[in-house]
């Protein structure tokens, strides 16, 4: 019990850590590109204008105060008010937030339920047409452009086929092109890893052995192979899982789709520092959040990699 | 670079094209009719602010206009019609008397009166509210409301546009009580206005939804709702329209257009854009002070090759710096030339010592900006100067563009905001205006003398004698009057606005019904 708390312990602290670097670096990176002020006023402002709002956005404080504001802040849960939507910054990631997970988590079920099956069979059956076939297209899957993707499935399924909506959010069919673009990625990346995984285990002397022993290959394939293939699948799919949540700024812009990935780009675009603050923060946090649960499931899938 | 995402999407797009015609022949005869009572329209970018005061960006003042009112309308054609003034006339030089509309309501119910117009007016320029349009209405110097009927304007000098500045962003008329009770913020993300459009919801980067004002006192529009949406990509925008989803789409790019025409279910309809495109010029920086430098700059574009290339047709060359359509715009002046030769002579008359002369330019910004820098720049290295395109994204640009600190030449497409010089080449070029780069004193008086004229010939007078120095000394380089194309299904009856209004009432907006 005390291992598992201090193992708890120990990544709890890395993963504040890590979320304290990744606000710092956008906090740094964002006062490096530019000043919000020009855009926020008429062209021809005077200049005691644009010293007044400086003043009121804090923008005229050595950057060190700024900084130290800023973390006050984010410790009270504050992430400032949005220049641009002159609403808490919060609230506004807040409303992009269910687009993004709606299609996050539909692109991410859909990459596992096919890469699965398909990263396991082409191992099984290696060489044969299905091996080729499928890790021939998980190749284009992995490398073809997103936005490209995207503009032909509009083209092809929507507009030629007649069958689904061209952009913009609704039901589920709204959902199925973008999922399938956003998805395309993870779901090659994991059926090509999935396969050499499984590949690698399946020669493996314990697996020669339990066919020796006369097991059925389904038994083979599914007791020892499987288990033992996953952890390097698990941490693939954790972390597109965690990439997928992050936002996808050209599904999104491609489908019109209204989430986060296309909020942080239009607020980096307009210097709103507290919007693209607060949106990296939380997609840091998912991501750790995933990654945290990704680490108890190895506990659980490899005994080895328990905390004692 | 081999292939821009631009090129590629062009690909796509036309591979597209082939199939997509057979699909939706078949339901065309049907489509020349609807029994639609919402109307959906697709534009690039979303809705950014819905306070009227806040912004002139197009995407935006596509919706203000409709869910506000100004005093005085400027409708399709060109011309003023009243709106929520009825009448108006100009009392001696400097008062201007509004007979204002009675049995107008807000959208919350409230009744409409001259103390709105007045607390709307005096909102724009009090520096306090810190607004987009605060220099719009500067020419006010105070508004009165004897009576809830009547407004008074007086103007510090005599202003011959006022009523065109009524027209057009800034001059719409807000709520008073419900501003004032409710704070710009709330007010900005549930606006109530008493046009023809209510605002239902908002859902960011996806779509705004409008409730056709019944009691609208122009009549309710020609549907129930309208939904507007954001979908910033050109190809899904254009595919949205040609499966019928869309009923009008915005900003159609020239190369989209045969497309659209092609399809039969939808057409094209352009107005030509009340304004230019022009590079304007830092002339403050050798050796762009020098006007040899810049009449050889301007001789070496060939324009009509621009047109025709890169727009497809969809546009005109200018004469100089007024916008064809608006006063004073003299017909009888040629387009601007292209002479290569000339062009090399006044280079070398010039002294010019192979300096190198920048274009700044966004991507996508303007429509075909960085394709017409390259160009450009092309036709200019050819004649000898020493050129170069550099890209900067949006916000740098509006911030070169406060600091005045752009290298050389950057793209501006001014609206002519009051369909008159003085709302576009006055209003930009001005002593202390947004492009203050360059002073010559006859242009600053006569255009100071104009700006205060209520002489339409003397004014006409003044425009010709700038118009020939500003050739001479090209504070701009007018390159292109271009089209402003929308595709439309062909059972929409819409009139476009030169000034990129976007106008849903009945006298521009009607579904064909079978």
């Amino acid at each position: 019990m005390r291992g598992l708390l201090g193992f708890l312990g120990v990544r709890l602290v890395r993963a504040l850590i890590a979320l304290w670097l990744v606000t710092t670096v956008v906090f740094v990176v964002m006062r490096l590109s530019g000043d919000p002020v020009p855009l926020l006023l008429p062209p021809d402002a005077p200049r005691s204008e644009i010293a007044r709002v400086r003043t009121e956005l804090g923008l005229d404080q050595p950057l060190p105060v700024q900084y130290g504001v800023f973390l006050a802040n984010v410790l009270r849960g504050d992430f400032g008010r949005s220049i641009h939507f002159r609403e808490p910054a919060f609230r506004v990631v807040l409303g992009y937030l269910p687009a993004t997970i709606e299609l996050g988590l539909t692109a991410f079920v859909l990459a596992v339920v096919v890469a699965l099956p398909i990263g396991l069979l082409s191992a099984i059956r290696r060489n044969s047409l299905l091996d080729h076939a499928t890790m021939g297209l998980a190749l284009v899957g992995q490398s073809a452009p997103t936005f490209f993707v995207g503009i032909l499935l509009i083209l092809g399924v929507s507009l030629k086929a007649g069958l689904l909506p061209t952009s913009g959010r609704g039901d589920w069919r709204n959902l199925v092109l973008p999922a399938t673009t956003l998805g395309a990625f993870a779901m090659a990346s994991i059926a090509r890893l999935t396969r050499s995984a499984v590949l690698e285990v399946l020669r493996a002397d314990y697996v020669r052995t339990a066919r020796a022993k006369g097991l059925a290959e389904r038994l083979v394939v599914l007791k020892h192979t499987l288990k033992n293939a996953a952890v390097p699948i698990v941490t693939i799919t954790g972390l597109q899982f965690g990439a997928l949540l992050g936002g996808a700024v050209v599904t999104e812009t491609v489908f019109a789709w209204p989430g986060i990935g296309r909020l942080a780009i239009q607020s980096i675009y307009n210097r709103d520092y507290p919007v693209v603050q607060c949106a990296v923060f939380l997609s840091a946090l998912m991501f750790i959040v995933i990654n945290f649960c990704i680490d108890l499931v190895y506990g659980l899938l490899d005994p080895r990699t328990r905390p004692r | 670079m081999a292939m821009t995402r631009r090129d590629l999407l062009k690909s796509a797009a036309a591979l597209g094209t082939a199939a997509v015609v057979p699909a939706t022949l078949t339901k065309s005869a049907a489509a020349q009719t609807t029994q639609k009572k919402e109307l959906v329209v697709a534009q690039g970018g979303d809705v950014a602010f819905f306070d009227p005061h806040m912004s002139t960006s197009s995407n935006d003042i596509r919706v203000s206009f409709n869910i506000f009112d100004n005093l005085i309308a400027r409708h399709p054609d060109g011309k003023l019609q009243p709106a929520l003034a009825t009448e108006w006339k100009l009392d001696g030089q400097t008062t201007w008397r509004f007979k204002l509309r009675s049995g107008v309501k807000w959208h919350n119910g409230d009744p409409f009166t001259s103390a709105d117009a007045k607390y709307s007016i005096e909102r724009t320029y009090d520096p306090k509210n810190r607004l987009r349009v605060n220099t719009v209405l500067t020419s006010i110097d105070r508004v009165e409301a004897p009576d809830p009927a009547t407004l008074v304007i007086h103007t510090k000098k005599p202003d011959p546009l006022l009523p065109a500045r009524l027209a057009f962003y800034g001059g719409q008329i807000v709520p008073k009580k419900y501003l004032e009770s409710v704070g710009p913020d709330t007010f900005n993300q549930k606006p109530v206005g008493t046009g023809p459009l209510r605002l239902v919801s908002w859902t960011k980067d996806d779509k705004a939804i409008f409730e056709a004002n019944g009691d609208y006192w122009g009549g309710k529009p020609d549907f129930d709702r309208m939904i507007l949406r954001a979908v910033p990509e050109m190809a899904p925008r254009v595919a949205g329209l040609l499966k019928g989803e869309v009923d009008i789409v915005t900003q159609l790019p020239p190369d989209q257009g045969e497309r659209v025409k092609a399809n039969a279910s939808t057409r094209v309809a352009g107005a030509l854009y009340a304004g230019l495109y022009v590079l304007a010029v830092n002339s403050g920086r050798p050796p762009l002070d020098n006007p040899l430098v810049k009449q050889a700059l301007s001789l070496a574009i060939d324009r009509d090759l621009i047109v025709k290339e890169l727009w497809r047709g969809r546009g005109i060359v200018p004469s100089g710096p007024i916008a064809k359509g608006d006063n004073h715009f003299d017909a009888s002046l040629p387009a601007l030339a292209y002479d290569p030769k000339e062009a090399r002579e006044r280079l070398k008359k010039s002294g010019y010592k192979n300096e190198e002369i920048v274009i700044e330019t966004t991507s996508g910004y303007t429509a075909n900006d960085k394709p017409m820098s390259e160009a450009i720049v092309a036709m200019w290295r050819d004649v000898g100067i020493n050129a170069k395109v550099e890209v900067l994204e949006y916000s740098v640009r509006a911030q070169k563009n406060t600091q005045k600190t752009f290298k050389g030449l950057w793209w501006s497409d001014p609206t002519s905001t009051l369909a008159d010089p003085d709302g576009m080449m006055w209003r930009l070029l001005s002593p202390g205006g947004p492009q203050d780069y360059w002073r010559h004193p006859k242009f600053d008086e006569l255009g100071a003398a104009a700006h205060f004229s209520v002489d339409e010939k003397f004014r006409g007078q003044a425009y010709r004698e700038m118009t020939k120095i500003a050739l001479e000394h090209l504070p701009w380089i007018p390159v292109i009057q271009p089209y402003e194309d929308y595709g439309l299904q062909k059972y929409v009856e819409w009139t476009p606005n030169p000034n990129q209004q976007f106008e849903v009432r009945r006298f521009a907006f009607k579904f064909k019904r079978a």
